[in-house]
């Protein structure tokens, strides 16, 4: 049977106002800024360039990170130390790229572990790490909050020591495609996000992965008695997400050539869980949407890129986001949305509208 | 049966009160503290690592901490949480700043105003949790972007303050002293106590007499328990709710004031990541982040147990801060464990 296109229930999804949220946010920035959309191809480099290019390539690090966010508050908690994971991931590359400092004084297009080792070590470690707080959260039975509250003030000091305090640099050309490279006339970054957003929803849509990961969110114990091992899905729920936040923090320091582990991911907690909830997954766990979380990084970036344009200081976007999103929490809160779809009901009967089951 | 009215019972003897079994996390921090503290006694000892000076300087030094730690124990006891208090704080000292040296206006005004601003922001904040149904998570997140954004409009740079009143306050100071052969005689070294010093002990007091000894500290517990049942009881929840995070705002900007005579300047980035020292400090003593259990008295400890571990590495001398850190998420990790440990004792206990 064909599904009818039921306008109630799209009005009443979270998912549609994140859309509106960031066409209305495009538009204004259109008016405001007439070469917003503008995107150009210049053969010379064979990059795409343009306002909207920018945008989602300075999304890629709070995309990525998100993802694994989705499905960790999918599952009712949260991850804090992500941000830290960024900056661990980065030292770790940036020693093996340069080990010693006083030994290898200048940057250049050099690197001392092979390179495959500079990739996978950091994300093995921030693999690990995740399985840590995994482990704390299912085995102990802590609260997330407070299990990642660990790492989070651990892992810059981990971080730190790794490097010895230093920021190294480097010029290693094939650490620095990561970041600043570019395929098929896309910045690289964006070409990494499209692959990550893709395996992940694959690996939950496809596999019934994230049907267990909905079904721990809304009630763990009747998911542990109905046969599933809650345990094993929460453990693989933050091992993803640390290796996620490996990939950011490679992509982060490749974009910077260097480490930087005071504010390498700085916020990047903070800004993955809002653009989750933004994209309309609800902090208490149960359904989560993917779409709706890229959907909501992107709002946030636009934001950024926006504010911008008017010389405000970088610090000070901050203001402008939490106004922005303020709204579109608002929009979003349960008695809001409520009200909007009872209005249109008393709006449908009163004009003797087809009767919906 | 007959329900027994609690007047009815006979009060039990101060020694069965003191030793509750329900006091065992704060025994944990304290138990803790003192072998840390006895570990830096013995190593530093012969360096003033046990003068007064040395336990004055820590209290001063975390004074701000202390502060807002009060508030945000109310918070984390009716099972919610605020990101916002180091960015509200951070506010305050930009209020006082610029209020004082770019437009002139008299600190004492400056500070009323921030305390205005933090207690209504956290009122806002409260409604939108009561209200509209927002995970306080999200929404006292969406109140530090603010608060941080706001610091920076405001300026970019730090800002220091040179204002008599400022250094009044900040410079006040009573030395301690000794009675000796018919005359007062500082102790050596001198040790002071300094406005904060007297406003951290003074909100720890206040809090606690709030907590244990009024009806809004009941109704604070009452909603972590369970807010269900504290609204079936017919509790003000929404009420109670609303007031704890208007009086975390309150704490906030008063730590932030507290902050600004510490450093006598404003910074917009001042006390960046400073609300996990504040809700680390309290987890430390023994509040537990799903709400009902935690007193005023563990979170001092808390506290000062957060700020023995700098100050030993200070002592040391050869370590690198970043091992502050760690350490820092080391202790968070063995009180946790020492949390679900007493919880699961508990549980087991009540089901046999």
């Amino acid at each position: 049977m064909k599904r009818k296109f039921d306008w109630d229930s799209v009005v009443r999804s979270k998912i549609f106002w994140a859309v509106v949220a960031e066409v209305v946010i495009l538009l204004v920035s259109e008016i405001l800024k007439p070469d917003f959309f503008r995107i150009e191809y210049k053969p010379e480099t064979g990059m795409l360039y343009g306002v909207l290019i920018d945008i989602l390539n300075r999304s890629a690090e709070i995309t990525i990170i998100a993802m694994g966010m989705t499905l960790v508050i999918a599952l009712g908690g949260t991850d804090l130390s992500v941000g830290a994971l960024v900056a661990v991931s980065g030292a770790m590359a940036l020693k093996f790229l340069r080990w010693d400092v006083t030994q290898y004084p200048t940057p250049g297009d050099y690197t001392i572990m092979p390179f495959y080792l500079v990739i996978l070590a950091p994300l093995a470690v921030c693999t690990l790490m995740g399985a840590f707080n995994g482990l704390l959260i299912a085995k102990l039975g802590m609260q997330p909050i407070i299990a990642t509250l660990i790492l989070m003030v651990a892992g810059r000091g981990i971080a730190q020591i790794t490097t010895n305090g230093k920021q190294f640099t480097t010029m290693y050309t094939p650490f620095q495609v990561i970041g600043q490279g570019h395929l098929l006339a896309l910045p690289m970054p964006i070409i990494i996000t499209a692959v990550v957003v893709l395996c992940v929803a694959l690996f939950t849509r496809k596999t019934s992965f994230g049907m267990f990961v909905e079904s721990v969110g809304v009630n763990p114990s009747a998911s542990r008695v109905s046969g599933l091992q809650s345990d094993k899905i929460i453990l693989i729920a933050f091992m993803i997400t640390g290796f996620l936040s490996g990939i950011s923090g490679l992509i982060y320091s490749s974009r910077i050539s260097s480490c930087d582990s005071n504010n390498a991911g700085i916020n990047n907690e903070m800004n993955a869980i809002l653009a989750v909830v933004i994209g309309g997954t609800s902090m208490s766990g149960g359904k989560f949407s993917l779409a709706g979380t890229v959907i909501g990084s992107l709002i946030i970036q636009t934001i950024v890129t926006l504010v911008y344009f008017f010389g405000v200081v970088s610090e000070a976007i901050m203001a402008f986001e939490a106004m922005i999103i303020a709204v579109v929490i608002v929009l979003q809160s349960e008695p809001v949305r409520k009200a909007f779809a009872s209005r249109r009901r008393r709006g449908a009967a009163a004009t003797g509208g087809a009767v919906r089951a | 049966m007959r329900f027994v009215l609690n007047a009815d019972v006979k009060r039990q003897s101060l020694g069965v009160r003191i030793f509750n079994p329900k006091y065992i996390m704060v025994y944990a921090t304290l138990g803790v503290f003192f072998v840390i503290y006895l570990f830096g006694a013995i190593m530093y000892g012969d360096r003033g690592f046990t003068s007064l000076r040395t336990i004055l300087l820590m209290f001063s030094d975390n004074a701000y901490v202390g502060v807002s730690a009060v508030g945000m124990t109310m918070v984390l006891i009716t099972g919610g949480i605020d990101l916002s208090v180091a960015a509200v704080a951070s506010l305050t000292g930009m209020f006082i700043a610029y209020g004082t040296t770019k437009l002139g206006i008299d600190p004492l005004w400056c500070m009323l105003f921030s305390l205005a601003v933090g207690t209504g922001l956290g009122l806002v904040m409260g409604a939108a949790i009561h209200y509209l149904n927002v995970p306080p998570f999200i929404t006292t997140l969406t109140g530090m972007f603010l608060a941080r954004g706001v610091c920076s409009l405001i300026s970019r740079e730090s800002i220091s303050i040179d204002n008599p009143t400022i250094d009044a306050l900040a410079g006040w100071k009573w030395i301690l002293t000794y009675y000796k052969d018919g005359q007062w005689v500082k102790i050596k070294p001198m040790a002071y106590i300094n406005l904060s010093v007297i406003v951290f002990i003074a909100m720890i007091l206040i809090g606690m007499y709030v907590l244990q000894r009024t009806r809004f500290g009941r109704n604070v517990y009452a909603i972590g328990g369970s807010e269900q049942s504290a609204k079936l009881m017919g509790l003000p929840v929404g009420r109670t709710k609303i007031a704890v995070y208007a009086i975390n705002g309150f704490c906030s900007a008063l730590a932030g004031i507290v902050y600004v005579l510490y450093v006598k300047s404003g910074w917009n980035l001042a006390l960046s990541g400073g609300e996990l020292d504040v809700i680390s400090s309290a987890v430390i003593g023994g509040v537990m982040l799903t709400g009902g259990v935690g007193y005023m008295l563990g979170t001092m400890f808390g506290v000062m147990l957060k700020a023995t571990i700098p100050s030993l590495i200070t002592f040391e001398g050869s370590l690198s801060s970043w091992w502050g850190k760690i350490a820092t998420g080391a202790l968070l990790l063995l009180f946790i464990v020492i949390q679900r440990a007493v919880v699961t004792y508990t549980d087991r206990k009540k089901a046999a």
